[in-house]
């Protein structure tokens, strides 16, 4: 049992596309191959951002289409206790258009019903959306 | 559209688009901002950045774009080729002068990300100075963008009604006219 050996049957598969002799010669595949498994760790982590990221950027998107800017929906949501995900929304957006079509008719309530209890002197009655209670 | 077969979805989702944009009297970085919007792809659910999802938007009217404040002698644009002595700048109404479509397409060039993807998006934009459209992009076009900028009226496009009917927000001196400063 060469360690040498052992090196190629268990990484072949992955440096096969690693460019220059990186792919032939132990010694420049080894240092590759550590560098390779640093940047997989370090991007299992950046990959949930980047994940996040798109998620936002496409119920931005959607949200846009529907006349509502992203921040005003996710806050309007959270006011009303809707606590579906950005990964739920942006899957809903793409499939079910017009389950996030209703979703931002009602943040839009909810947001209206903000500006009117904030900008009134409360003579009006509370609106039927903001008798919701927090999450605890 | 749930009575297409998939392909046919699939196919009308991906597709690109053409949209046309009005610059007349707007301001153009609110333009190009809106250009650069529609070329990445971002204003759509299905965005990727590696995707190449975005739509060709032709922009009519780059001649009569506003400017507001004094840009038009103000801003000025700066560029130098490398060699000695090559440093020029000029301003916003010299440029204009120049190619009236240059402000608008740096602007948009601008506001893009910076990746090897800006230029295939460039190209995706079509830019003409006057509302003469060639007949091939005229077949294309899908849809028109509304414009960002709410353009105000002249006093002259006002009706005397209108006129009339506004209310009196001062009662000025009956003999205004002495009180003029006379240059």
């Amino acid at each position: 049992m060469s360690l040498l050996g052992m090196f190629w049957n268990q990484t072949v598969c992955l440096l096969q596309h690693f460019r220059g002799r990186k792919n032939r010669c132990y010694s420049l595949a080894v240092r590759a191959v550590r560098r390779a498994f640093v940047y997989a760790s370090k991007a299992r982590k950046a990959k949930r951002r980047s994940m996040r990221q798109l998620w936002i950027q496409r119920v931005a998107a959607a949200s846009r289409e529907q006349h509502m800017k992203y921040p005003a929906l996710i806050h309007n949501l959270l006011k009303c206790s809707v606590a579906l995900n950005r990964r739920v929304l942006c899957d809903l957006s793409i499939t079910e258009p017009r389950s996030f079509q209703s979703l931002t008719a009602l943040a839009h309530a909810r947001r209206t019903e903000g500006l009117r209890a904030a900008l009134g002197d409360g003579a009006e009655p509370p609106g039927v959306f903001s008798r919701i209670t927090q999450l605890q | 559209m749930s009575s297409f077969s998939r392909s046919a979805q699939q196919w009308a989702t991906f597709a690109r688009s053409w949209l046309l944009i009005d610059a007349r009297m707007q301001p153009p970085g609110k333009i190009a901002s809106v250009c650069s919007v529609r070329l990445q792809g971002k204003h759509k659910p299905i965005y990727h950045p590696l995707s190449d999802i975005g739509d060709h938007v032709v922009v009519m009217n780059t001649r009569h774009i506003a400017f507001s404040g004094n840009k038009w002698e103000q801003k000025v644009y700066s560029s130098h080729t490398g060699y000695p002595g090559s440093f020029k700048q000029l301003t916003a109404a010299q440029m204009h002068q120049k190619d009236p479509t240059a402000i608008i397409k740096l602007a948009v060039y601008g506001m893009l990300p910076k990746n090897l993807t800006r230029r295939t998006m460039m190209q995706r934009l079509q830019l003409f100075p006057d509302d003469l459209l060639p007949d091939d992009i005229l077949r294309n076009l899908t849809e028109e963008l509304p414009q960002p900028r709410e353009i105000p009226r002249k006093l002259s496009e006002y009706t005397q009604e209108e006129r009339d009917a506004f209310p009196m927000l001062w009662t000025p001196l009956v003999d205004y006219k002495r009180l003029l400063p006379n240059f």
